[in-house]
């Protein structure tokens, strides 16, 4: 490791001299490589979490003597010099940690009041919301309150704002924010030319009142929540009615529906409008209970986690596994903490218990996952028309079978013609039946058979069987029958898979160490008491009341965590920089007032996300150039103070959209079964069963946005993959954004980019003139025209290359996969 | 390419010189320019490993489906007193896949074992040709872990963990150590076929995904996606890098300070060197016919794997970090592997005809070649197997099969340090349940970051707030010493 922290001390010591605040650096490191000993746990009575602790020192006495480093114990131990040596865990700091601490100590270990809260008071996160007075700015840089945060924080830190960019860069950059798309040439261009005052005003209207705002915000939620329409595992069960789920969280986007009342509907849809939804055998629904019903699969969100579903598992582990699941992902996505170490043990940081997390899990305990009917009696399978229907799947099969059969015995009675006429004779018998004296005639044939893969293979191997090029045809056209009949015959009655009371009551137990065989105490629901109960007694249905505690407007998380994820959406980072953890291991917010400001604002203005977006986008601080500035750079390399735009890269699902739509290819149609695109013989390697994949018969299907791609755990669609989308193995708050040749030879080589730069090719045909037609490629894929020196090298290129490599040289240049 | 064992180019600069194509301009003018800056922000870039190391690179050969140590490297002489007899009382303490310890009685083995190599290691028939290395073999036969399913137990000896979602193996050791190779991802998967786990098992878990195994066919195209499946006109390719390069150069010119748009441009250099590099390491053409007979190709029984074990040795010989070699994936998917819960003479009896030669001839060229040295070898499966019959099958003897058995099992290495002829660890009387010297996967792993020169405690990665490793809190029977001691 020290060569790994080598590097990191080369590449973080540019930053930290310039770092704007060294005590926050120095609380920060003993948070990280100290509390987990001297914190919670306190050994040897130290403990670093504030300032007066830190002084009072532990056993050895004082451990900063404020001014001189040299004469504190603290130092003395990270220097290991003397006998006391720490940190005894994790390898010892880096020297430039150790100058660090040095430097701090000298200039007066002053504490970093932003960071650490003093051992008696709550960590900021758990603290009330409380709205900050806006400060002032006089710069005039400012459109709202927001800027006025932002600027007091540049100008603090010595930080000066950069430049704005461009309407086209940020029509771009705002449509792909909202939409996860390009915008079109004709929306740049109205966009430029709208000389009102409430152009940008108008511009994110129009974003936020299209229904692609859904699809592109959804997909962040579903991150969030873990989503996947199967359940992982060796089996991989599928979930049949996921789908209702995922599109129900992307019209409660598009409704910008009240973020509370989302929160609620997740978690306790069922408690809180315990309507009689049984559909059947009605025939006008009341449009509050069909509301209702809607609520109730936003309670879908604990029925798509993994399922650890395999065979000849215990129940009890099955349903404690779906506990953990509910649990962590609550944590995660509403609290914006991470909980799951408390499973096992109290957690070593924050506080959350090892009782508190199974007191959380007890809000479920009498709950279980029910798939419910969605659809009254006039929809479901009609015994008269679905019975021949059936047949006809049947007679395919059939038919397939004779097929193969055919081609089998041909092998076999080739095979059989290098054998005398006794072998073959004793080898028909069939085996059971067969006489000693057979069983020894058949053998060496019943070998070359096996070996063949036309008899029993336990090695697995199928051969490929030697079809004819007719007999290869006809069994093409009949699985596509096959496929096309087995779709017409699907009867299934309209389903969702929701949250429903438990028949069967199993009392949560607290755990040793995490396993579901549990032996310890019956335990109670209850809120953490780092949070509180909020005024909230604990009575009545449980979820219901999980769901009101968090949707609470006192509750300190739940829209700071909301808001900070927008923000992140807009800004591809936080203001705290780990979304799904607040608490004392996850980073410190780098601008406290505004995130509090932006959480009390949310709430007051009715928990709308979109108004949220609005003011946002509406601020000088979105408008911002992405735009290097030496000076400042210099100061916060990282841009922590929103000195710049942040450059972005395009999600997996973005750029695959994005190159849908570029290509004219796009299918906008909403909502319904995940799609399955095609995906090559090649792609299908390492599937455990490469049918996993039953491609959607309707190729229009494959032009689907992403969101509504196939999200299967054990085989993730290749491209996503490859371009960091998550595993859904658990919430994720921030995706990587990692940099590989896999992804260069999938843009470069894939069978989707070759089809996609066809049709792109085939879109420019509408013009001749190879100007231009190199004009409407850049319009269309980077929302601007080509200067000079551009066209005329594109217009050498379409000439010596043609127009599909063209485009696809454009699908791949930084500029079409960056945001400015 | 010229010949097959021309080993990557020495330099970038000569590889693109020699290619002959447009990214020639490309480096002169930005890449090579910046390749100072691209070194240092590269997390790919070989390190020094910070414990004198004993083996540079792995290779892990993986049974799929979960081979029985009880018939191959863990003689049991008192199972076999004992065969056909119902599992002694005080045994019945553990919960398995398919089978009740009280409704099953014990199976012996049909195999017969022998003592091999001057430790007089005692393998059984169905590696014979392993065996004539049996002084070059450690042989652990104590390992553990509690996952009684494919899943639980492929996920734990691959990630540490029983559940999907942590790093494999191989992502942490190319984390720890980079890559020696630029032109080849530094973590190679071969299975021709599906595993049960499916891709998580060779996955970059919480590490970023560039960490993530490779999977390279032995067959067809290596690498998805390396090229196009209409075939690509060379001239038009060439075209399209060159006019790609310049357009992201001008792009650059705004952006010089974005290290990531640079990493992109690398990236896509990685990529277009792979196109020539990964069908080179694939073509084994150029390879003797000694050497081919070596790794049994000229057999069908045999080249499947062989082939995929001659990749493996051609694969470190050009630095690649880890290479996973899965045995008994079924070309279609859905195969049984080593998995014999019925019939699991015959089920072995074949397997292993496919393994065996292989192996061996992998051991011995490697050996001939100086890089066994640096190469650690280990064999071992998803778990082994039960010394009483499988419970699925009704435990009836005619189906003569056996269930999971993650309690006890063997893995065995070579090379990379390790000295052969030793036996660690041992189970029970039956071969149920690891007692003796009991090495947890943890410790294992522990075992295998020790002799690249990684501490297992040391290589950790913050996710969640937490400093997570691959050996959690365990890995305290460290074996690297004693592997590689006198």
């Amino acid at each position: 490791m020290a060569v790994i922290a080598a590097t990191l001390i080369a590449l973080s010591s540019l930053a930290l001299t310039a770092r704007a605040d060294i005590s926050e650096e120095a609380v920060r490191l003993l948070q990280e490589r100290c509390a987990s000993c001297h914190g919670e746990v306190v050994m040897s009575g130290l403990d670093v979490r504030s300032s007066d602790a830190l002084l009072k020192g532990g056993k050895r006495g004082p451990s900063v003597v404020p001014g001189d480093a040299a004469a504190s114990l603290l130092y003395q131990a990270v220097l290991h010099e003397g006998d006391l040596q720490m940190p005894m865990q994790g390898g010892r700091l880096s020297e430039e940690e150790v100058r660090l601490l040095g430097a701090w100590i000298d200039a007066g270990a002053v504490w970093s009041a932003g960071l650490a809260a003093d051992s008696g008071e709550r960590w900021w996160s758990f603290r009330p919301v409380r709205r900050p007075a806006v400060p002032e700015d006089s710069s005039g840089w400012s459109r709202n309150a927001i800027d006025r945060f932002v600027a007091r924080r540049l100008a603090e830190n010595q930080l000066e704002p950069g430049g704005e960019a461009d309407r086209r860069t940020w029509i771009r950059r705002a449509t792909y924010d909202l939409h996860g798309l390009p915008p079109s040439p004709d929306e740049v261009r109205a966009f430029i030319e709208d000389s009102s005052p409430d152009a940008f005003e108008n511009a994110i209207d129009r974003l936020l009142d299209s229904k692609r705002y859904g699809e592109r915000w959804g997909r962040y939620w579903l991150d969030v929540v873990r989503y996947a329409d199967t359940g992982g595992f060796e089996t991989d069960i599928y979930f049949p009615d996921a789908w209702r789920y995922r599109d129900y969280v992307i019209k409660s986007f598009n409704d910008d529906k009240p973020f509370d009342q989302f929160v609620r509907e997740q978690v306790a849809a069922d408690e809180i409008w315990p309507d009689d939804i049984e559909l059947r055998g009605s025939y006008d629904i009341p449009e509050e209970k069909l509301r209702h019903l809607e609520a109730r699969i936003g309670t879908g969100l604990y029925t798509v986690g993994t399922v650890y579903h395999e065979a000849a598992l215990n129940g009890h582990q099955l349903r404690y596994e779906w506990l953990v699941d509910a649990v962590d992902v609550t944590g995660e996505a509403f609290l914006g903490l991470t909980v799951s170490c408390a499973r096992c043990h109290d957690h070593k940081f924050d506080p959350i218990s090892q009782a508190d997390y199974h007191r959380l899990m007890a809000f479920f305990e009498g709950s279980e996952i029910r798939r419910i009917p969605v659809a009254h009696k006039m929809t479901e399978f009609g015994y008269y028309s679905g019975y021949p229907r059936q047949l006809k799947v049947f007679e395919y099969q059939q038919a397939l079978k004779a097929l193969d059969g055919k081609v089998r015995q041909r092998m076999i009675d080739e095979i059989s013609a290098g054998f005398d006429a006794d072998t073959v004779a004793a080898q028909r018998v069939p085996r059971a039946k067969r006489t000693t004296a057979q069983l020894i005639a058949a053998a060496p044939l019943e070998r070359a058979l096996t070996e063949a893969g036309l008899l029993e293979n336990p090695g697995g191997y199928v051969p490929e069987l030697p079809y004819t090029p007719d007999e290869r045809d006809r069994r093409k056209t009949l699985i596509t029958e096959l496929g096309e009949a087995a779709a017409e015959a699907r009867f299934d009655l309209a389903t969702a898979t929701v949250l429903g009371r438990a028949e069967v009551r199993y009392p949560v137990r607290m755990t040793a160490r995490g396993d579901w065989r549990a032996t310890g105490d019956e335990v109670a629901p209850a809120f953490p008491g780092a949070v509180g109960d909020l005024g909230h007694a604990i009575d009545g249905k449980r979820r219901k009341l999980l769901a009101h505690w968090l949707a609470d407007p006192q509750h300190p998380l739940v829209a700071r965590v909301m808001v900070n994820r927008i923000w992140q959406g807009h800004f591809g980072r936080g203001l705290v920089e780990t979304p799904n953890n607040f608490g004392r291991q996850g980073s410190a917010p780098s601008h406290p007032e505004l995130l509090d400001w932006l959480a009390a604002e949310f709430v007051a203005r009715g928990w709308s996300v979109k108004r949220m977006h609005k003011t946002i986008m509406l601020s000088s601080a979105y408008r911002l150039s992405s735009e290097f500035d030496p000076t400042n750079a210099a100061a916060d390399p990282g841009n922590r103070y929103l000195w710049r735009m942040n450059r972005r890269r395009l999600a997996a699902e973005n750029l695959r959209d994005a190159v849908l739509a570029v290509s004219g290819e796009l299918n906008l149609k909403m909502g319904g079964r995940p799609v399955l695109p095609p995906l090559s013989a090649e792609a299908r390697l390492g599937m455990w069963d490469r049918n996993d994949w039953p491609e959607s018969l309707d190729p229009a299907e494959h032009k689907r946005r992403s969101v509504y791609v196939f999200a299967k755990r054990q085989f993730p669609y290749p491209m996503f993959k490859t371009f960091d989308a998550p595993d859904a193995s658990a919430s994720c708050g921030r995706r990587d954004v990692t940099t590989v040749a896999p992804q260069a030879l999938t843009l470069l080589n894939s069978e989707f980019m070759l089809r996609s730069a066809q049709s792109f090719a085939t879109r420019l045909d509408v013009e001749s003139d190879p100007r231009r037609k190199a004009e409407l490629a850049w319009e269309l894929a980077l929302a601007r025209p080509p200067d000079p020196q551009e066209r005329e090298a594109a217009v050498k290129m379409l000439a010596r290359a043609g127009p599909e490599e063209f485009g696809l040289m454009l699908f791949n240049v930084n500029e079409f996969v960056y945001v400015d | 390419m010229d010949s097959t064992h021309s080993i990557a180019p020495a330099s970038r600069r000569q590889f693109l010189e020699r290619a002959g194509l447009g990214f020639g301009g490309l480096a002169a003018s930005c890449l090579l320019a910046k390749d100072a800056m691209a070194a240092r922000s590269n997390p790919l870039a070989a390190k020094d490993a910070p414990l004198p190391a004993k083996a540079k690179s792995v290779i892990f050969l993986f049974m799929h489906g979960g081979p029985s140590h009880l018939d191959t490297f863990d003689r049991k002489p008192l199972l076999q007193e004992y065969d056909g007899q119902p599992v002694p009382e005080s045994f019945r303490t553990r919960d398995f896949q398919f089978t009740k310890m009280d409704k099953v009685p014990l199976l012996g083995t049909p195999r017969s074992f022998a003592r091999y190599g001057e430790a007089g290691l005692e393998i059984s028939d169905l590696f014979a040709n392993v065996a004539s290395h049996a002084d070059d073999l450690a042989v652990i036969r104590s390992c553990h872990h509690d996952g009684f399913t494919h899943i639980t137990g492929q996920n734990w000896m691959n990630t540490g963990w029983a559940q999907v979602g942590r790093p494999s193996l191989g992502s942490w050791i190319v984390y720890g150590l980079g890559s020696e190779n630029e032109n080849l991802p530094a973590y190679v998967v071969m299975l021709d076929g599906g595993i049960k786990s499916g891709s998580p098992a060779y996955g970059s878990g919480y590490l970023p995904a560039m960490y993530q195994g490779t999977v390279l066919r032995s067959e067809g195209p290596p690498i998805l996606n390396i090229r196009r499946a209409a075939g690509a006109d060379p001239e038009k390719q060439r075209l399209l890098l060159e006019n790609l390069n310049w357009f992201n150069r001008r792009h650059m010119q705004d952006r010089a300070e974005d290290s990531e748009l640079a990493a992109r441009m690398n990236a896509y250099e990685l990529a277009f060197r792979m196109q020539a590099s990964a069908p080179e390491v694939a073509d084994v053409s150029g390879e003797s016919a000694a050497t081919r007979a070596l790794y049994g190709l000229e057999d069908d029984t045999t080249r499947p794997f062989g082939k995929q074990c001659l990749l493996a040795r051609r694969m470190v010989e050009r630095g690649v970090r880890f290479v996973q070699l899965y045995s008994g994936c079924g070309a279609n998917g859905g195969s049984p592997g080593w998995d014999g819960h019925n019939q699991i003479d015959y089920n072995h009896e074949t397997m292993a005809a496919q393994v065996d030669r292989p192996i061996a001839g992998l051991l011995t060229d490697l050996k001939a070649r100086g890089l066994l040295d640096e190469t650690l070898v280990i064999w071992g499966g998803d778990f082994g197997r039960t010394p009483f019959t499988d419970g699925a099958e009704g435990g009836a003897r005619n189906n003569a099969g056996r269930d999971h058995n993650p309690y006890g099992f063997t893995v065995w290495m070579a090379g990379g340090g390790v000295r052969g002829g030793q036996v660690i660890g041992a189970t029970d009387e039956i071969g149920l349940n690891a007692v003796d010297d009991k090495v947890h996967v943890h410790d294992l792993h522990a075992t295998i970051l020790t002799l690249l020169g990684l501490d297992h405690e040391d290589l950790t990665y913050r996710f969640q707030g937490r400093d997570f490793r691959l050996t959690d809190v365990g890995g305290q029977n460290n074996l690297a010493a004693r592997l590689t001691a006198g």
